[in-house]
């Protein structure tokens, strides 16, 4: 008989850091032990016990391996309901071509085409290797599987903001798959840098379900919340933050990637009737077909990975100004009250005028009482682009079944709480003013010299004074009136 | 010396007399490695609930040792200063054998020294519950099954709830335990509340160790149910109260204080769920107050772990006393004097 010590010593010493990897799945690990011990003895009621409990684990499941991401089923609908006709060719291809270029969820990894040249600051196999896969650590005691140990009840494997946890929270997860992201350095339509992930991960979103995982740096340099965003970390390092900021950026590619694909599939832009997006067999029948094919696919994703890795040049750069160094509430009992109070005076003014035209969401103090709100670009995506109006629950439920959740309405930030998700910093809400929330319907502000008409960088000053002066709205005169009934 | 236990039976107030002896007082001793074993088998459940609150079932990736090591023999100093993660898997295996050891020396106590075969028999089967435990708890590791994790986190509830009922029946007071013909709580309303009790513990895990592949609408559904079986126990809690404070002159088993403590455990763990659930995803309506607005979790933080982890812990408290509950109303309407 085998014994305890002599077979699962044995078992364990074969295990590889991530056990599930190069099987078809855990059950068969257990079917093997549980062979190796019945084989020999069940006569033995140790071994019946030993067996059983195998057994137990093989009924109970172990998960297994993740053998694919869940592929983009809300677009294929979406130009399925455009085109009327079926996706499931399209979004087949688009699995197998995804899968080939970015692995899956237990062995991601980088386009062999995204490793070499610009690009190469994605070619992070230690980081993917790192946060992929299920959690736990290997005998060397290095710690894997970080994005399952914190992100995916709510991200979900594919980083769809489909996680078990998504539909009970407002607001959802992200889905990086659009690749917007709300809080960001970067211009409108620009991708986050390396630094803007990582500051939204360790920080945290307030008021959300999003944790702060300042714990997870190995520096001390993010766990001061009033860290400075023009500070630019663009080259990763390599502690756990790290891994988790690399995997997000991957999520993202291969969510766009494979978004873009299905979009332009969709669309009939490439395809025309009969012709396959990819086609492997066409490698023996029809090489020059089978290369323009491929060709085509991966210039879609070169232009995909250009836009992220050009993030740090689309940064929006924070001008000095003197109405910038107002510290509020400090100044409004100290020598700069005079200046400070007309800035803020100046800003109410913008805030409620027709430029800036901020009332017309936050309320005319800002209490994020305006016209009633609208709904974020994630929903409008299978939504109205879908000519489904997301207020009638008949038309939207039938997107459910394809991964879609509850229609929820972007609500406009309360000031009065002095909570500024993007991070609180004059120079952050700045940046929100100038380059609006990717995503959401906060645009942003129009700016002189490009529109004559628009707001100069002081007038931003203003306004950014303004909405940081709400939480203490009772110190201001001017605001006294309407705070005191 | 012989019998404390002395029995009692029935008389027309229900309060019962005296009548005649079993069992033997040097069970006592068994009493008190019941008594140990249920004190060591909390911090246990405690232990356990961290190792899941901060996934670090795998932190160790190798059983029945420690990265190679004999579990007792592996330095102490990578332990304690090592990786957190670590540092709570491989303490949560060290209590395990802790409460083995403890079962077995409960095992040959009520061997030597306890008279009533059936109570041995009963230490016997805790020892192998025990074991069990701890094979479940090694093939979670070794198959790196998740599920199989769940089922442990919620069969070491049930040994606790074993070790508890191992202490009541170790105890003085079952040895002279009246016969009552009408206890001021119901058996059966005793036992429902200690399965629907462990029915939320089950579906609590469910939540705690919820695949990553589980669809939002199944998640969904077993956070409503997880709401609805709350309802149910705390309204049976407090049922249960009422009962035994209405006929509290004829409660000879201290039904009216465990009851008591079952009101004030429920109205913890009803803060500590709603703390659980704004510690692990926020309130949905996060503009209700400016604290709320402002609360930002931290991930894997100190005081949210032990919001969560204490859920869960009392959880097994409440399950524990339950199960108090069940055989003290069982023993004090028992028809024969086993």
């Amino acid at each position: 008989m085998h014994s305890v010590s002599g077979v699962l010593p044995r078992m364990v010493g074969q295990r590889t850091i991530l056990p599930c990897r190069g099987r078809n799945s855990c059950k068969d690990m257990a079917l093997e032990t549980f062979t190796a011990f019945s084989g020999r003895s069940m006569s033995s009621p140790f071994s019946a016990f030993i067996a059983g409990f195998i057994l137990l684990g093989s009924l109970c499941g172990c998960g297994g391996p993740i053998a694919h991401f869940e592929p983009n089923r809300l677009i294929a609908k979406r130009m399925e309901r455009e085109n009327e006709t079926s996706m499931d060719e399209v979004l087949g291809d688009i699995q197998t071509v995804s899968r080939e270029y970015f692995g899956t969820p237990d062995e991601p990894r980088w386009p062999e085409i995204l490793s070499t040249g610009d690009f190469v600051e994605l070619n992070r196999a230690d980081l993917l290797e790192r946060a992929a896969g299920p959690t736990g650590r290997g005998h060397d005691k290095v710690e894997r599987g970080i994005y399952r140990k914190h992100c995916v009840d709510c991200h979900g494997l594919s980083g769809d903001g489909y996680g078990p946890a998504s539909a009970l929270q407002s607001p959802y997860p992200r889905d990086f798959r659009r690749g917007t992201f709300k809080f960001k350095s970067t211009a409108m339509g620009s991708k986050p840098t390396v630094s803007d992930l990582r500051k939204t991960i360790a920080q945290g979103i307030a008021g959300t379900a999003m944790p702060a995982f300042h714990s997870l740096a190995s520096t001390t340099e993010l766990k001061n919340q009033e860290i400075d965003r023009s500070a630019d970390h663009s080259a990763l390092g390599d502690d756990d933050l790290d891994a988790l900021v690399h995997y997000v950026r991957y999520l993202s590619i291969r969510g766009e990637f494979e978004r873009h694909l299905l979009l332009k599939s969709g669309s009939r832009i490439q395809l025309d009737k009969g012709e396959r997006l990819y086609d492997p067999r066409l490698m023996d029948r029809d090489v020059a077909a089978f290369e323009k094919q491929k060709s085509w696919i991966e210039s879609q994703l070169i232009e995909i990975a250009r836009n992220w890795i050009s993030a740090p040049t689309k940064t929006i750069p924070i001008p000095d100004h003197p109405k910038s160094r107002f510290r509020i509430p400090e100044d409004l009992s100290g020598e700069s009250r005079e200046a400070l109070l007309a800035s803020i005076s100046r800003g109410e003014e913008l805030f409620q005028g027709t430029t800036a035209a901020c009332a017309q969401c936050h309320g005319k103090s800002g209490d994020g009482n305006g016209a009633l709100p609208d709904f974020d670009e994630w929903t409008k995506d299978w939504t109205i682009r879908a000519g489904i109006d997301p207020r009638d629950k008949r038309a939207w439920k039938a997107m459910k079944p394809y991964g879609a959740l509850a229609p929820q309405r972007a609500l406009a930030r309360n000031f009065r709480y002095g909570v500024f998700r993007g991070g609180s910093l004059p120079g952050d809400l700045y940046r929100r003013l100038v380059g609006g929330i990717e995503g959401s319907p906060m645009p942003a502000v129009s700016m002189q010299p490009q529109i004559a008409q628009g707001l100069s960088e002081e007038d931003v000053w203003d306004l950014v004074n303004f909405v940081r002066s709400r939480p203490f709205a009772k110190q201001i005169p001017s605001m006294n009136a309407e705070v005191s009934p | 010396m012989t019998v404390a236990s002395m029995t009692h039976s029935n008389d027309s107030t229900g309060k019962g007399s005296i009548t005649e002896p079993s069992g033997n007082l040097s069970s006592m001793k068994a009493h008190r490695w019941a008594i140990a074993l249920t004190a060591t088998t909390f911090p246990l459940i405690w232990l356990g609930g961290l190792v899941t609150t901060y996934n670090a079932g795998m932190a160790v990736p190798d059983w029945p040792g420690t990265y190679g090591y004999n579990l007792w023999l592996y330095p102490w100093t990578t332990w304690i200063f090592g990786p957190f993660d670590l540092f709570v898997e491989h303490g949560h295996r060290l209590l395990a054998t802790v409460v083995g050891l403890i079962a077995i020396a409960l095992v040959l106590s009520a061997y030597r020294s306890d008279d009533r075969r059936w109570f041995v028999r009963w230490t016997v089967l805790v020892l192998l519950a025990v074991i069990a435990q701890g094979v479940l708890g090694g093939f979670r590791v070794v198959l790196d099954a998740r599920t199989m994790a769940m089922v442990h986190g919620c069969t070491g509830p049930l040994f606790f709830a074993m070790a508890t009922a191992t202490a009541v029946m170790s105890s003085r007071w079952w040895l002279s335990a009246p016969k009552v013909s009408r206890p001021s709580v119901g058996i059966w309303t005793a036992v429902f509340l200690l399965a629907a009790s462990f029915c939320q513990l089950v579906i609590g895990a469910q939540l705690r160790h919820i695949q990553p592949t589980v669809s939002p609408r199944i998640f969904t559904m077993w956070v409503h149910l997880h709401l609805t079986i709350a309802l149910v126990v705390t309204m049976t809690i407090f049922w249960v109260a009422y009962a035994s404070l209405r006929r509290k002159s004829q409660d000879s088993g201290g039904i009216s204080a465990r009851a008591g403590l079952l009101v004030l455990l429920v109205l913890v763990q009803l803060c500590l769920g709603l703390g659980t659930w704004i510690s692990n995803y926020a309130m949905p309506w996060p503009n209700l107050t400016p604290e709320l607005a402002r609360y930002t979790i931290q991930a894997k933080g100190f005081i949210e772990s032990l919001i969560v982890t204490g859920h869960q812990a009392t959880g097994s408290l409440i399950i524990a006393l339950a199960t108090v509950l069940v055989f003290r109303v069982g023993r004090l309407s028992r028809k024969s004097d086993r």
